[in-house]
């Protein structure tokens, strides 16, 4: 190609226009910055996001001690480099104008800055008196799946070991014990048997009630670049509301709420009314079972139930089955009967490998046990799992709820390895733990909500909340905030914001943020993430793991807290590997996790598991199997009879609507961190509530006006979005939850799943006014 | 090698990025310069004098932000047609979708068609006029504000805000990727595809909230 002068000087402004645009900087200026003196390089130190389940890998640019920008991580297998708009930002977390720095105690009323020792010195003078006063079981921990996973070990090994009681819980009993007992139920073994390359595997994607466009977009993108990569890719976007997944999946199919029961079992009649299942599959590796039924919501205080596992044959599971036809789960969930046959067929056709998506869709669900075991029936029967892209894929809301909830069992009834009921289980945490033998108390205390129950009936008197806002996430949120107002309450709150959690305290630590301290986190897909201290905190801030160790030593154990501030992250995790010393739960190294962008469980012989319970890739598997669901004795999954049962609360004459409720890609969980990343904020400033555009015109509302929400618990007003970012069915309203100043929480019902006691916060019934 | 220079002209899009991929290189050694150095380095230099500009930059090069916004009144008006239409300007004869609902190359005008954000509305004169006067009627003292300045990331680095309202333009890809696309404005990464996984709007011209609490 000749250049004549003309186009010499238009290829140059091309190219010079292009260089520009593409590359960011330098050559435009950036708005109105302040810049951090004196700084001109950028160091990049890898971790993986604060934010959501999926655990991408960011690598954070570092300037004189400050966070100043972030990009993917390209070694991580997570993100592969990219991530999402909370990510991108999430540096900025770090430094919103109210920090909390300083901690603070409650003296006549009134906040007043302290010292951190001498806070220190008083919840450790208060948890005594409290457990001298009122007993062991009247002091309680609740933690997060925001937790570090030394943050979790350390608070388990306080209150269950040194302590003795069994009253730690986790925000992660909200958002995912249901996959828990759903994992435990069907396989005995907790965790995805998938990964996330199953994406790249898959030829069909199903999302149960995950609007994985906005809450997992990572992984969605994932999906998409591979449909559009590769020929007769369907996603199929099965949920109780139109949303941006809706609008990229081949077909979108909605459900009645609570019904995902019947069409889940419907999807098995027809896989095996046409032939579909696989017999060889079926016969060598799964047994049938039942369990109790119309098990009840939970919504009175001392609920009870213990499920009672009976075996059934074949025959008697093809009966129960009859109940659900297409035709009749149609009746039930309002899904045509030809919808309902598709899906099965996507499920049944043997050329296709299936990967099921889910999280707080079926997670938050009265029957959740039930609705995680019926998705795993289907990939059971069909004998699509264990293998890539044939995947029953539980995601997770959290950045560590599997590493710190799950893997460390911050959770009432469980310990790092095992439950509090078995001896085998107390004797190894005691032995590692250095306690004297019945240290441990074999009967758990309170799951989360009864928990917050029994603060409120005052059984428990004494609480300290680390890195969540049940003042905004805990549903039926006027009783508990009532609860922990009452005189006698003592409620300690270590965060980095106020928040209307902080604002029910009587002493307040600083944290320390994400990065601002060493930490592990565990993903999804059963991969750890180390990230070292990158930014120094500001103030008093102090990591949850240390705080802990402080308090611990003022109450005498020393022998069990003996680390330096130095090195405690590494001396603690390579004691809490002892847990999982085997090769169906064997953790990486130190050395390992410090080197690497996350590596994934079991970690054997130096090599990481993709897939569980396949011996091709599994090394736990019995040798001369093909699969071995080694979580159960027999080695065999098990396939479960879970009928369709309604929801706590649906809608009736007066409360006439569904009210639904969940996130926005821009936010995450309460908002405590988004809201104060200016981007996030202003993108989504406020909470609304969507309306099916038929509703909203006969309660002649248009967007934007004033809509006032009431529930049998209490009522809301805010306004109205038609045709926003979704749009629910008629007789339904959703609200996102992460707004303080709209705490949707005061008009939810806490009722649960009776057997992984998860709230359901997707479904209760309101009735609507214009406000 | 001369069929690919004469057909040059006359492949579209994408199918031109593919020949010019596939072509054979000749290494013709130029008078006076040794060869097979420098891990036959040449080869870079001679490629990119072969290849078309619109492989190379992903633009034409026809279309920049200060013709972009010639055709405007202001950000975020709908742009005159820079080019001859039928007068009559009947739907009939006139079919601005046969162009511009996917873009694509136009020997006519030596141009690729830029491609529209909502070819669902299929009555373009309704918003969009030719220009068919040399003079105003009259002189007006019309003032405009400033475009969004590009670039304007929080962090060094991280993913832009959308500048502009979604209204009538929400289909970033139609845009910001293809040959057609204003070259400050075209992206490289249109294969993500989920756009508001990393940009969000950030209106330019709306005053910026802080989040304070209200207590």
């Amino acid at each position: 190609m000749k250049l004549n002068r003309r186009s010499f000087i238009k290829s140059a402004a091309v190219s010079s226009a292009v260089a520009t645009a593409g590359s960011i900087f330098p050559g435009i200026s950036f708005a109105d910055w302040k810049r951090v003196k004196g700084a001109y390089g950028i160091t990049w130190k890898k971790a993986p996001c604060r934010f959501c389940g999926t655990g991408c890998g960011v690598l954070v640019g570092v300037t004189n001690n400050r966070a100043v920008a972030v990009k993917g991580d390209p070694n991580c297998s997570v993100n592969k480099g990219l991530c999402c708009v909370k990510g991108y930002h999430s540096v900025q977390a770090l430094y919103g104008r109210d920090r909390l720095k300083k901690a603070q105690i409650r003296k006549n009323g009134k906040m007043v800055e302290v010292p951190i020792a001498e806070a220190l010195d008083v919840i450790a003078a208060k948890l005594k008196e409290t457990v001298k006063k009122h007993g062991k079981d009247s002091v309680a921990m609740y933690g997060s799946g925001q937790w570090t996973i030394p943050d979790g070990y350390v608070a388990s090994k306080l209150f269950k070991g040194c302590l003795g009681t069994n009253n730690v819980e986790a925000n992660a009993r909200l958002c995912m014990a249901s996959a828990v007992t759903g994992f435990m139920t069907s396989f005995g073994i907790d965790e995805p048997m998938g990964c996330y390359e199953d994406i790249e595997h898959a030829d069909v994607f199903i999302t149960w009630g995950n609007n994985m466009a906005e809450m997992h977009p990572v992984l969605f993108s994932r999906m998409l670049a591979s449909r559009k990569r590769k020929k007769d890719v369907t996603i199929i976007d099965l949920a109780t509301r139109t949303t941006r997944t809706s609008q990229a999946a081949d077909r979108s199919i909605l459900f009645k709420p609570n019904t995902d029961l019947a069409v889940a079992n419907a999807i098995c009649y027809e896989i095996i009314r046409n032939g579909w299942m696989d017999k060889d599959f079926v016969k060598k590796h799964t047994t049938f079972h039942k369990g109790k039924t119309n098990i009840g919501y939970g919504t009175e205080d001392h609920f009870k139930f213990k499920d009672k596992p009976e075996n059934m044959s074949f025959a008697e599971y093809k009966n129960f089955l009859e109940d659900y036809t297409p035709e009749k789960a149609e009746r039930i969930s309002g899904v045509s009967a030809r919808d309902i046959k598709y899906m099965a067929s996507l499920y049944g056709d043997p050329t296709k490998k299936v990967t099921s998506f889910w999280c707080m869709g079926m997670n938050q669900h009265v029957r959740g046990t039930w609705i995680n075991n019926l998705v795993y029936n289907i990939h059971l029967l069909t004998g699509k799992i264990s293998t890539p892209g044939n995947s029953p894929f539980s995601l997770t809301g959290q950045p560590s709820a599997c590493g710190t909830v799950r893997e460390v069992g911050t959770l009432t009834h469980k310990l790092p390895y095992g439950v509090v009921m078995k001896e085998k289980a107390r004797k190894k945490a005691e032995k590692i733990w250095d306690l004297p033998a019945g240290s441990i108390d074999p009967k758990p205390t309170y799951h989360t909500v009864e928990m917050f129950r029994a603060l409120d009936r005052g059984d428990i008197r004494f609480m300290w909340i680390q890195v969540t806002n049940p003042m905004i996430t805990m549903p039926n949120l006027n009783r508990y905030r009532n609860g922990a107002l009452k005189d006698d309450r003592f409620i300690v709150v270590s965060d980095v914001y106020p928040t209307p959690t902080t604002d029910v305290a009587d002493v307040i630590l600083p944290a320390s943020m994400w990065i601002e301290q060493e930490g592990m986190y565990g993903n999804s897909e059963r991969r750890t993430q180390h990230f070292d201290e990158i930014v120094p905190g500001p103030g008093d801030t102090m990591s949850d793991t240390w705080q802990i160790i402080e308090v611990a030593r003022r109450l005498g154990f020393k022998k069990q807290f003996p680390w330096s501030q130095k090195n405690y992250i590494g001396k603690i995790w390579e004691e809490y590997r002892r847990f999982h010393d085997n090769p169906k739960h064997n953790m990486a190294p130190y050395e390992v996790l410090k080197a690497r962008s996350g590596v994934q469980w079991p970690f054997v012989n130096g090599k990481e598991t993709r897939w569980r319970f396949n011996s091709k890739y599994d090394p736990a598997c019995k040798k001369g199997s093909d699969f071995d669901f080694y979580g159960k004795k027999d080695g065999k999954a098990w396939i479960w009879a879970r009928p369709y049962e309604p929801a706590a609360e649906s809608p009736d004459q007066e409360y006439n609507f569904w009210l639904n409720t969940g996130r926005v890609i821009e936010h995450w969980h309460s908002g405590s961190m988004t809201r104060r990343i200016p981007i996030l904020h202003n993108a989504v400033p406020e909470s609304y509530v969507e309306l099916n555009p038929e509703d909203a015109a006969n309660l002649g509302v248009v967007n934007g006006e004033l809509v006032k929400i009431i529930s049998r618990r209490g009522s809301i007003t805010m306004k109205a979005s038609i045709n926003g970012r979704g749009v629910p069915p008629k007789g339904m309203v959703f609200v996102p939850f992460f707004d303080e100043d709209y705490k949707i929480n005061e008009v939810t019902l806490d009722a649960f799943c009776p057997i992984s006691k998860q709230p359901d916060y997707k479904k209760c019934a309101v009735r609507l006014e214009k406000a | 090698m001369k069929k690919a220079e004469n057909t040059r002209g006359l492949v579209h899009g994408l199918a031109a990025i593919c020949l010019v991929g596939l072509m054979a290189l000749p290494v013709m050694a130029a008078p006076g310069i040794p060869q097979g150095f420098d891990a036959n380095g040449e080869k870079i230099f001679k490629r990119y004098d072969k290849t078309p500009l619109a492989a190379t930059t992903g633009t034409d090069g026809k279309r920049n932000l200060n013709s972009y916004y010639e055709l405007r009144q202001y950000p975020g008006s709908p742009p005159m047609i820079p080019h001859d239409v039928d007068p009559s300007f009947s739907s009939k004869g006139l079919k601005c979708l046969s162009c511009h609902e996917k873009g694509g190359y136009d020997s006519s005008k030596n141009a690729y068609a830029p491609v529209t954000p909502h070819p669902e509305n299929e009555l373009c004169f309704q918003c969009h006029v030719p220009k068919h006067a040399k003079k105003l009627f009259r002189e007006n003292n019309w003032l405009s504000i400033a475009p969004p300045k590009l670039g304007i990331s929080e962090l060094a680095g991280s993913p832009p805000p959308i500048p502009h309202s979604l209204q009538l333009r929400e289909d970033c890809i139609a845009c910001h990727t293809g040959p057609a696309a204003v070259a400050e404005i075209r992206v490289e990464h249109a294969s993500r595809g989920n756009c508001r996984q990393c940009h969000v709007p950030f209106i330019s011209t709306a005053p910026a909230k802080e989040f304070k609490r209200k207590n």
